[in-house]
């Protein structure tokens, strides 16, 4: 695997950890559609809530989050309303968040931006 | 966080108060601005971010929004960034200022923080002092424009960085001096009546316009000199009141067409738009109103040479200003008036090869009698009626032309018409009117008395050229003038029989 895809791996994974420890069910990893993908669906509470993980080395191009543009939660969108059409089960709200993870001098930090677009 | 702060906008000639709200909530990174901003607005997210980001402060990384409030009212330039910025800062914890309500901020921000100058300065003042704000924030390249305004503090910060150091009592800006407001000064010009040698008529016609603010067609063949008596005018013309200089002041920040090293306008202007101009240029127009050469030369002159050149829509547009004083433009965005007094001086040939009545023998006028009709029905009655001083300007002959006797000078002629002008500026006190023309008909009846004579010559004159009830006003505003000149009370037949030849001589 290419390091900068290892890298982006890496971050879903503590990304994963986190909502664990936060009282989220992860339902699916990486969910595809023709539109996209989604890295991390949870449910809580009986809301499901679907997450994009961006993860930086470095803050020097702006934070992680900044780089989710409004064609990316397009796409979001589009695949997170596939997925709850193939679903069989019913929610009572749906939810998109970001959750960025940056790592500046070997200290990670997690950042979980609720209900953002 | 939230923040608010207070910058201007310009609306007509004057400004108004905009209150600059700022919410700096969490989410994805993002940066808002509401409140019916135009594309110059809208585009100062860009220049406040980089500015900020270049001052050496910290851009924060959430969703900010700006709200320009009243929300109704159209924003237009670039003099918001300022307020946007110092709210961003504020709303961050970067900016401490308790007395923040007593200030208003208006400059437009370059990439690397300094603020640059930005158009209608002057008005926007005068607005932060009547609604009783106590500081004002401008760009350093307005200077000259903020030392105008007496009764509010004007600090003129070179960059983002100095301003937010001063509002956090770092360091302590010096308040810009107060500027004496010198008006009668005798600006050098370089050009003067003693140049024109003769035309004694077209001098003597010019000195009564210059003094009572009337308007004049001049009507000659090619060469005799009706551009060069027009272009002369402005030298004669009497000193502006301070009132009257801050009007024509505030027209020209507001057209961003002030110098930047003298703030007050102390000359009348003289405009001198092309034949070719259209009507909405003339008058003003654009989706947000913008003033036109008529509210430029308020206070002034406006000179149209080769009047039937202008198309039709161009000079019947101008009746009503020429009326009323001010023009009213209606547009989807806005609907504002602008003032709009001014001596109208008009110069045109009595006929398309320009020699029709020239009678020295040498030029035949070669146009045809409809050619000649119909170049003369160019310019409308309705717009004739409004032009009180009309005069023919003939050729020189040779032995005048080369005459080197003393002519008077514009000197001369000023101090004249300043005298009257004076009279006429005591009769009229008390009123919002600067000179005999324009004067209404209830201020005729109250301020004209002409002797016996004189009623007699008018009713005569009246009656036997059919003149309308406008030419009757405007024969006795001119003969008032003249009066004036005079150092007469009272309006005789000779000031009358003076005004009417100067009406009529056109038209036989």
């Amino acid at each position: 695997m290419h390091s900068r895809a290892q890298f982006g791996k890496w971050g879903e994974d503590v990304a994963c950890r986190y909502l664990a420890q936060q009282g989220y069910t992860i339902l699916t990893r990486n969910y595809r559609s023709t539109f996209g993908e989604i890295d991390i669906i949870v449910e809580k509470k009986g809301e499901i809530t679907f997450i994009e993980v961006k993860s930086r080395k470095t803050l020097m191009f702006g934070t992680p989050a900044a780089a989710v543009t409004k064609s990316k939660q397009t796409k979001i969108h589009s695949t997170a309303f596939q997925y709850l059409h193939t679903c069989t089960k019913r929610y009572r709200q749906f939810w998109f968040d970001v959750v960025e993870i940056y790592v500046v001098d070997g200290k990670t930090t997690i950042n979980h931006i609720q209900h953002c677009f | 966080m939230y923040a608010k702060t207070y910058g201007e906008t310009t609306c007509g000639i004057d400004g108004e108060e905009i209150i600059v709200e700022v919410d700096i909530a969490n989410g994805l990174p993002g940066f808002d601005i509401v409140g019916l901003p135009d594309t110059a607005v809208k585009e100062s997210r860009e220049r406040v971010k980089a500015a900020i980001k270049n001052s050496g402060f910290r851009f924060p990384s959430v969703h900010i929004t700006v709200n320009l409030a009243p929300a109704d009212l159209k924003k237009d330039g670039s003099g918001l960034d300022l307020p946007i910025a110092t709210g961003i800062l504020l709303g961050t914890g970067q900016i401490t200022c308790a007395n923040i309500d007593d200030i208003i901020f208006a400059g437009e921000l370059a990439l690397d923080g300094s603020i640059r100058e930005i158009k209608g300065i002057l008005p926007m003042i005068m607005r932060a002092k009547e609604v009783g704000k106590k500081e004002i924030f401008i760009p350093q390249g307005n200077t000259a424009e903020g030392e105008l305004v007496d009764g509010i503090i004007v600090y003129t910060p070179k960059t983002l960085e100095e301003m937010t150091k001063h509002l956090n009592g770092n360091i302590k800006l010096t308040p810009l001096p107060k500027h004496e407001l010198k008006l009668d000064s005798n600006y050098p010009t370089q050009v003067d009546f003693s140049d024109v040698q003769g035309q004694i008529v077209a001098k003597r016609a010019l000195e009564i316009a210059a003094a009572g603010g009337h308007n004049v067609l001049m009507i000659g063949a090619p060469g005799a000199g009706k551009t060069m008596l027009a272009r002369r005018l402005p030298t004669i013309l009497p000193p502006m009141t301070e009132e009257e200089a801050l009007e024509v002041t505030k027209i020209y920040s507001i057209s961003g067409l002030l110098s930047r090293t003298r703030g007050l306008v102390l000359e009348r202007p003289f405009r001198s738009p092309h034949h070719t101009i259209s009507h909405n240029a003339l008058i003003g127009g654009g989706s947000v109103p913008k003033p036109g050469e008529v509210t430029l030369s308020h206070n002034g002159v406006l000179f149209l040479d080769e009047l039937p050149e202008f198309s039709r829509s161009a000079l019947e547009v101008l009746r009503q200003p020429l009326e009323d004083g001010f023009v009213t433009i209606s547009r989807v965005q806005a609907s504002l008036s602008f003032p709009a007094t001014f001596i109208l001086v008009s110069a045109e040939n009595p006929c398309p090869c320009g020699f029709y009545g020239e009678d020295d023998g040498v030029h035949e006028c070669t146009c045809r009698p409809n050619e000649i009709e119909r170049y003369q029905k160019k310019i409308s009655g309705p717009l004739l009626d409004r032009i009180d001083i009309q005069i023919q300007v003939p050729r020189l002959n040779y032995k005048d032309m080369k005459n080197t006797l003393p002519v008077e000078s514009s000197a001369t002629i000023r101090t004249r018409v300043k005298a009257a002008r004076e009279i006429q500026l005591n009769r009229l006190k008390g009123t919002k009117l600067h000179c005999n023309a324009d004067m209404g008909h209830k201020e005729i009846k109250q301020h004209c008395s002409l002797d016996f004579q004189a009623e007699v010559l008018l009713e005569k004159y009246f009656v036997g050229l059919g003149l309308s009830a406008r030419s009757h006003d405007r024969i006795i505003k001119v003969a008032q003038t003249i009066a004036d000149l005079d150092a007469s009370r009272i309006i005789t037949g000779r000031h009358i029989s003076e005004a009417i030849q100067l009406r009529t001589s056109n038209q036989g």
